[in-house]
């Protein structure tokens, strides 16, 4: 038996409300969301909305089916998964469109808010930011109103409607705020579950081909913000490491590989004063983690460091992440460099970059010691013609060779790429590290912005005796990259130079007031975790703060806010208080020995109160008198207080 | 769908065992509560609720979602659940809310013939200064529309009954419920007004022609307040009262006629229970009722005779309502008493 499919426009109060739900919570997914899911639900939707208004048939079951089936095999065709944040919004979307071809009665509505519900919720998995509560709270009342319009009479207004779900929104936020500070945090996941596959990945890439690109994007997105506990390192000390490259084809960087090893930090002698300092990380999809040069200890769990001193989470980072490290910029790693290693770092394929090689054996034959040698390359670099710019021209074969010898122009790949491969030429070991330089210091939180744009590549060289040794070429050429950091560059002269084009004095100050609260926000509402949820608690003055505590306290003041709210909800439907004028009107009624028929006027009553003559005629008339200005004419207390001691007067008698 | 039992299921062991329950509970509720008056306002002890299907999927979801939070460790999604939760627990309260001190009072109910669906009428007052919403009011069988009681106001509802046999339709028990704000919840109150409402025999389909008319020597009476309607004219009969006669169209058409009477007795009849030719007691009752209601409808009058009792001849509504009330408590009322002595 086939289910009916015809309709009757009894849809239309709130099938546009659904519709308008079911489209906000769609919103953040568009960026995402492959165009042709975007138009089917679209498409669908005014489909819908059509039959329902020209009370159609809905489409039959035969083609449902076929586009379910097509839809599906989409999904998967466009993600190769159906797992994940991607690939299940994209599911909910097309099970939206679908749901609304075969929704005939109001409540198969239901169904529709629901996946709405889980889209909002889905949103917010894959991407936070300051304005993402708003959004949520904006969402939830529109869904919430749909839903009254769902069983709405049809003598309500939607207006109507969106203040009820309003106030009811409004008794629900004390409870929702209770149970959010107080809902114990844990800090381990219960299973990993990947968040989006398919999110673009920001950040730095795991290889590195200078000349490739000819021109570097200056993305101002955060990469992460530090906190110092004490003081700031100075902008030349603040190398954020990432990922360290050691092989190289003539052309690419690559080869960062985890290498982890227990006893790597064990290996590194550490002097100096530690810098103590807390990173909030922007998810990165990647496992790397960032930390000033060289991390001793980080607080981050799953994460450790790999045998060249980088740092490597298990998981990926998915979500913002924020930890505390402690770095000493004076240390010494690799004291021995085992063969094998020494091999490694030395490699240079043979055919490339020839001119390179040779420049490089002639002058290091030249320097007395690789000391030197380092000193004189440097030297080279800085004195020679050698320019940094961020739209350098693209390179060709021997892209090294091109480089030194014919355009001389480049950013820190170019300089640290060209850089190692001379000094493996001259075979001394050395390696590509990439992360960020510097910062900007926002005066508004003070706490040190480091953006994409802050990206950079500089060098290791490995000598006997000193063990990895930082030598940033790009400090020879520009120094001023290197000690003001690349943002406040941005503002100098050096600007112009570079190509670049530096937004206005005061839209940047703006933007670091923005940052500020998005710091803020970061760290207080999002990055409300376990740590903070522990001082939060102390700052509440709960001793010792542990789930049970949390739990009882939780159940507590939602159990007294939802007494109060019924407590509201009775006052609410309370019923009104007798007329005062009204109450002293029925005495004189009852002193009149007689009872008022229904639709008795108070001067047809009074006429038959003469009749009966039971009470004086003026004192009749004066109490009926009064008693209409009393109650209908205009706000007169006089005529209230005289009814109250005419009848004061009757009670003596 | 998650439903308590407020209708009686038809069919299937684990309906019976629902509806064994349901029977239960409903005892267990009228005893706890008592008879109410025929005018009774809803305490809200007595205003129950329990979540619908879609509330349970709700708090299903919640809970999802809530699992998810934790375990991204997201904190705006925590928002969102919380807010749903949040949502829930006030969405409850405003459902019991949404009942909790309307006033129902009987508004009566219009006697029917058997087979006929009774309509019992129920006025819904709402004393307070909010507006209630979707109320609607139940029995085990059928609902009324739902309907908003706008505040300060009331809305009659009205419930139908099928009824089978003449004499009483009982109605020992209905219901008022709500599922606003969102549906997560119902919730209803049980009312046990013993209501009742009469129920004429049903008319007999086919049924002999009423005996003939008794004219000369039977029971004619000049009701005088029959004369008060001018029903229209006739040809004049031998008989026919003097004062009856049209005279100002006797002046002008020469013909005599005389005048119609609604009420007026013109002819009366006697229905006796005894004569009729039929075995059955209630085809009896029923033929009788064919004829009340015919007669009635001529306005002639007429006048009953059972084994017990009988009414004169008369016609008018007043007539026609003590006959068939007659009608429809023979044999029941003794009854009544005994059970009432006991």
């Amino acid at each position: 038996m086939s289910k009916p499919r015809g309709t009757d426009g009894s849809l239309l109060a709130s099938l546009p409300w659904t519709l308008s739900a079911l489209a906000l919570a769609l919103l953040p997914h568009l960026q995402f969301l492959p165009v042709w899911i975007t138009g089917a639900f679209l498409a669908c939707a005014a489909w819908r909305y059509l039959i329902e208004k020209q009370r159609r048939l809905l489409p039959s079951p035969w083609l449902r089916g076929l586009l379910a089936l097509g839809c599906f095999l989409g999904v998967l065709g466009t993600y190769s998964s159906i797992s994940g944040v991607g690939p299940g919004s994209a599911l909910l979307a097309v099970m939206a469109a679908l749901k609304l071809l075969e929704t005939r009665k109001r409540r198969d509505q239901f169904v529709l808010l629901f996946i709405a519900i889980f889209l909002v919720m889905s949103s917010l998995l894959r991407e936070q930011y300051l304005w993402s509560l708003p959004y949520l709270l904006a969402a939830l009342l529109l869904i919430m109103t749909a839903w009254l319009r769902m069983s709405a009479m049809r003598a309500e207004t939607a207006m109507q409607s969106f203040r009820t779900s309003s106030r009811l929104a409004l008794y629900a936020l004390p409870l929702a705020v209770a149970m959010w500070v107080f809902f114990p945090r844990i800090s381990t996941p219960f299973w990993a579950v990947p968040i989006d596959t398919s999110a673009a990945i920001s950040g730095l890439d795991d290889t590195m081909s200078p000349g490739d690109i000819s021109s570097l994007s200056l993305s101002d997105a955060v990469a992460f913000r530090v906190n110092f506990k004490d003081q700031v390192p100075a902008a030349r000390d603040q190398y954020w490491r990432g990922l360290v490259l050691h092989r190289f084809n003539g052309r690419t960087w690559s080869g960062n590989e985890p290498m982890l090893d227990g006893r790597a930090r064990d290996e590194i002698a550490f002097s100096g004063e530690p810098i103590e300092y807390t990173i909030t990380l922007e998810p990165t999809q990647q496992q790397w983690v960032f930390a000033l040069e060289l991390p001793y200890s980080w607080s981050l769990p799953r994460t450790n460091m790999g045998r060249q001193q980088q740092l490597w989470r298990v998981h990926p980072i998915d979500q913002r992440l924020s930890y505390e490290a402690v770095s000493y910029t004076d240390y010494r790693a690799d004291l021995t460099l085992a063969a094998m290693f020494h091999d490694w770092y030395t490699g240079l394929p043979n055919e490339s970059n020839p001119k390179t090689r040779a420049l490089a054996r002639q002058m290091h034959a030249a320097a007395g010691s690789n000391a030197e040698f380092i000193e004189a390359v440097l030297q080279k670099f800085h004195s020679e013609e050698y320019s940094y710019t961020l739209k350098p021209p693209a390179l060709g074969r021997d892209p090294v060779d091109q480089f030194l010898f014919e355009t001389r122009q480049g950013f820190c790949e170019h300089y640290a790429s060209a850089f190692a491969v001379m000094m493996r030429a001259a075979d001394i070991p050395a390696r590509i590290v990439l992360g960020y330089q510097g910062g900007e210091l926002n005066p508004v939180g003070s706490y040190l912005i480091v953006r994409q744009a802050d990206a950079h590549a500089w060098t290791e060289v490995w000598l006997e005796g000193v063990g990895w040794r930082r030598v940033d070429p790009t400090a020879a050429v520009a120094p001023e990259r290197i000690d003001a950091g690349m943002s406040a560059s941005m503002f100098g002269g050096a600007a112009a130079a570079w190509g670049l084009y530096a937004p206005s004095e005061f839209l940047h100050r703006l933007s670091l007031s923005w940052d500020a609260l998005n710091a803020r926000w970061n760290e207080w509402v999002l990055g409300y975790g376990p740590e903070n949820q522990d001082k939060f608690m102390q700052l509440l003055g709960m001793q010792k703060p542990d789930w049970q505590k949390m739990m009882l306290t939780l159940l507590g003041l939602v159990f007294g806010m939802i007494i109060l709210i019924s407590l509201l909800l009775a006052w609410r439907y309370r019923a009104p208080r007798p007329d005062r004028a009204a109450m002293l009107y029925r005495r004189f009624v009852k002193k009149c020995g007689m009872a008022l028929q229904t639709g008795e006027t108070p001067v047809a009553f009074a006429a038959r109160a003469r009749a009966s003559a039971k009470l004086a005629d003026n004192v009749i008339d004066s109490i009926t008198t009064d008693y209409l200005v009393a109650r209908y004419g205009r706000p007169d207390p006089g005529a209230l207080l005289r009814l109250e001691r005419q009848l004061r007067q009757l009670d003596q008698r | 769908m998650f439903s308590i039992p407020w209708q009686f299921p038809r069919a299937g062991i684990a309906r019976r065992i629902g509806t064994a329950l349901g029977r239960r509970v409903q005892r267990w509720a009228r005893q706890r509560q008592g008879i109410d008056a025929t005018t009774t306002q809803l305490r809200p002890g007595r205003v129950y609720i329990l979540p619908t299907g879609v509330g349970l999927i709700y708090a299903l979801m919640a809970f999802a979602m809530l699992l998810g939070s934790m375990n991204y460790n997201n904190n705006l999604s925590f928002v969102l659940t919380f807010l749903l939760a949040g949502l829930g627990f006030v969405a409850m309260h405003q459902c019991q809310r949404n009942l909790v001190a309307l006033e129902l009072s009987f508004a009566g109910v219009e006697p029917v013939f058997a087979g006929q669906v009774a309509k019992f009428r129920i006025a819904v007052n709402n004393h307070s200064k909010i507006a209630r919403h979707a109320v609607r009011l139940y029995t085990d069988d059928a609902s009324s529309e739902i309907a908003d009681i706008p505040a300060g106001e009331s809305v009659l509802f009205t419930l139908a009954v099928a009824t089978h046999r003449r004499g009483w339709v009982e109605l020992p028990r209905f219901g008022i419920r709500t599922l606003f704000p969102f549906e997560l919840f119902r919730s209803w109150a049980w009312l046990h007004m013993d209501l009742r409402g009469l129920v004429y025999p049903a008319t007999a389909d086919r049924a002999p022609p009423p005996p003939a008319t008794q004219t000369s020597h039977g029971h004619r009476q000049h009701d005088a307040r029959g004369e008060e309607d001018f029903a229209g004219l006739r040809r004049f009969h031998e008989g026919d009262s003097p004062r009856h006669v049209a005279w100002k169209a006797y002046a002008r058409s020469g013909q005599l006629l005389s005048k119609q009477f609604a009420g007026a007795d013109t002819s009366s009849q006697w229905f006796d229970f005894a004569q009729i030719p039929v075995p059955d007691v209630e085809q009896r009752l029923s033929i009788l009722t064919r004829w009340v209601t015919d007669t009635d409808r001529t306005r002639a009058a007429y006048g009953v005779r059972l084994p017990d009792r009988e009414f004169p001849p008369a016609n008018g509504n007043a007539q026609r309502r003590r006959c068939l009330e007659a009608l429809a408590l023979f044999g029941l009322e003794r009854h009544d008493e005994q059970a009432a002595r006991h």
